[in-house]
């Protein structure tokens, strides 16, 4: 096929396809309608035995980062088998944002900081034209590499008592790795979501979005180890969800998703 | 038959058993295997991007260029295909000539010669380019890439083509850019299946706006900006007192802010506590702690216990396993940590002038672990570590003056 043809075939098709986009839009506007907005929470749990995270070797800067006790952070399984840093958002595109939600997330200052030689927290969460400060509480100077696909990516120094501000214009379909040149152990996350509606699971495992319009939305379960969740069991049922895609149904009361158990296999990569 | 037409059909039938006869085979574009690999593609869905890249970009011998990528298809017909004279005496295929034993025929960094190299030659595909005058995540000027191919790269294998003519580099410099962006693109249209929804059935959308306008367009789009994202230099200031810049130049060299010494040592030699991996080789480290960390936790798993729907995913997934690792010894280079300069050698492989040197510190350099000192360090001492890296090499010891010229025979 010629260049010209494929693209003269590719046009028509994009003017079959033109009406189904406005159809979709239709009943996303729908569910919105209502204004009725609700609070999705949940909580993840290790379907095993707690794991031990395993200790990282500081042999860089030794003196400052050899007094802290690193562990590698890439699964952290809490003492009630909560896991942390599972990070959920709500998928939809054009999902419609509650004023408050919007709001909230505008005031909020989203800080990375680089403190006793690890990133504290391990997992941001920032939407579009809000900017990551990149800050250093440690008396040693770091780097922060920003490794994303959809904006432009950065490595600033960030020297002791320093910070850096990251913009991030657009939305990044996996989160990004932050890591530092000079302390390979250190590693961090940042998802950049196009609305506010995105949550890490705290160190429990439990997690809440608020301010979620009413309807069915579609989440999306991302964790480092396992990458896109694709299975979670609840109440003892085990539920495939492709590509950690799982459409809810947001009540204005309140929706709790419960205990979701995720098996170790996920996580064994 | 007689004989002689008997040899003669004998020969013929040689000729084409061989593809010899004077015929080159027609090369083909590599598909990006470690990324479709890492995206679980399907076969069907490798066919789809192999067909979308083709009628795009055409192929080695017969590349194309949409007129929203930018490019002058001239160049690229004097840059591709394989060595031949046109039908004014002029050289063609360029590419392969001089560039596709390192580089490969799809600008993979992975041609024959390149696993023998130490850096390996650059893989274009991902578009990330290290040597500039443009911001970290920015491409590369067309001015850039043609100093790079005039010049060479200093302590690397990069040598220079300052002997071909200036028609020619400049068919070259956008031939790499043709590479880059349909490599780039490659990637991106990998990606892209992940975030398909599910009635898009695992298929692309063959469309204008989907090919073009979103994904191939803002590659191209970052290339033609590149001219007006250049790095504004300030002059050095022209009465500045050169002794006192290498001193201040020295205790920043040394400093918490732009704490250079970190990497490149207090001996400047490149032996400070840095061993990690450039961003091309890091992939590969990666990948390579996925599959042995994948296959070690298989070797320990029993299907016995499993149900067989349970049983045929663990099959499944040690399957891919396999498959990532097989991929990644044929596609991939094995990795290699990426040591800080040496600079007290006198050798940068960027370029030597002050310039050069204040792009490196100002913007880092991209794909490398070396950070960018933009809004850490102000410009003017930008260019005293500029003054004290340069003063590096020739063991300087801070007492330059009328009455202690530095001649070259007083050193040693």
């Amino acid at each position: 096929m010629t260049v010209a043809k494929f693209l003269a075939a590719a046009s028509r098709s994009l003017t079959i396809a033109f009406p189904a986009v406005v159809a979709t839009c239709g009943l996303a506007a729908g569910v919105a309608g209502a204004e009725e907005w609700g609070t999705i929470k949940g909580r993840f749990l290790y379907g095993g035995e707690a794991p031990t995270a395993a200790e990282l070797k500081a042999d860089k800067d030794v003196e400052v980062c050899g007094k802290h006790k690193l562990v590698n952070e890439e699964l952290s399984v809490g003492a009630d088998k909560g896991v942390a840093n599972v990070v959920v958002f709500v998928r939809d595109k054009g999902v419609k944002v509650h004023p408050d939600a919007a709001a909230e997330a505008k005031a909020a200052k989203v800080v990375l900081d680089n403190k006793d030689c690890r990133f504290s927290p391990h997992v941001v969460v920032v939407h579009t034209g809000q900017p990551l400060i990149i800050k250093n509480s440690d008396t040693v100077g770091h780097n922060s590499n920003v490794n994303t696909i959809k904006n432009p990516p950065s490595n600033s120094l960030i020297p002791a008592g320093g910070e850096s501000s990251i913009p991030f214009a657009n939305e990044e379909a996996i989160p990004a790795a932050i890591t530092c040149n000079i302390h390979p152990w250190m590693k961090a996350w940042v998802v950049v979501r196009p609305n506010p509606y995105a949550a890490v699971s705290a160190a429990d495992g439990s997690f809440e979005i608020k301010n979620v319009p009413a309807g069915e939305v579609e989440l999306q379960l991302w964790h480092e180890k396992a990458g896109y969740i694709g299975e979670i069991s609840v109440g003892g049922k085990s539920e495939k969800i492709a590509k950690g895609r799982r459409k809810v149904k947001v009540e204005a009361a309140g929706t709790n998703l419960g205990d979701m158990v995720l098996a170790p296999g996920l996580f064994q990569k | 038959m007689n004989r002689f037409s008997r040899i003669a059909f004998l020969l013929a039938a040689g000729c084409l058993l061989s593809a010899g006869c004077g015929k080159t085979p027609n090369a083909s574009y590599r598909l990006n295997m470690v990324e479709a690999t890492k995206q679980r593609l399907t076969t069907e869905q490798e066919q789809q991007v192999a067909t979308v890249l083709l009628a795009m970009f055409g192929t080695p011998d017969d590349p194309v260029a949409l007129p929203e990528f930018g490019l002058d298809e001239a160049k690229l017909r004097l840059a591709s295909g394989p060595v031949r004279s046109d039908i004014v005496g002029r050289k063609n295929g360029l590419y392969r000539e001089h560039c596709a034993h390192c580089h490969g025929v799809t600008g993979d960094g992975m041609g024959p010669t390149a696993a023998f190299l130490n850096p390996y030659p650059r893989d274009y595909r991902p578009g990330v380019f290290k040597f500039k005058s443009t911001e970290r995540a920015d491409k590369p000027t067309h001015a850039d890439l043609l100093r790079i191919l005039r010049n060479g790269i200093a302590g690397t294998s990069m040598p220079s083509f300052a002997l071909l003519s200036e028609p020619q580099i400049d068919a070259l410099a956008e031939y790499v850019k043709y590479l880059s962006i349909r490599g780039e693109t490659e990637l991106s249209l990998m990606r892209a299946f992940f975030e398909l929804d599910d009635d898009a059935q695992g298929k692309l959308p063959e469309t204008r706006e989907f090919l073009v306008d979103e994904t191939a367009g803002p590659i191209a789009e970052k290339w033609k900006s590149a001219a007006a994202a250049q790095i504004p230099v300030p002059d050095m200031p022209a009465d500045i007192d050169l002794v006192a810049s290498i001193a201040k130049g020295r205790e920043l060299f040394y400093g918490d802010k732009a704490n250079c010494v970190k990497c490149h040592g207090v001996t400047g030699l490149g032996d400070g506590q840095a061993n990690d991996y450039d961003d091309w080789n890091k992939a590969i480290v990666e990948i390579n702690k996925e599959i042995q960390g994948g296959l070690a936790k298989a070797g320990e798993t029993s299907t016995s216990g499993m149900s067989s729907e349970d049983a045929a995913e663990h099959r499944k997934q040690v399957a891919w396993l396999g498959k990532f690792s097989h991929v990644v010894d044929g596609d991939a280079l094995t990795p290699r940590t990426i040591p800080p300069r040496n600079l007290r050698l006198g050798v940068y492989r960027g370029g030597r002038r002050p310039l050069d040197l204040y792009y490196r510190i100002h913007a880092g350099i991209n794909g490398a672990p070396m950070p960018a000192a933009k809004g850490t360090v102000p410009p003017e001492d930008i260019w005293h570590i500029v003054n004290y890296i340069r003063s590096l090499p020739y063991e300087f010891d801070g007492e330059l003056g009328a009455d202690r010229p530095m001649v070259a025979r007083d050193r040693f």
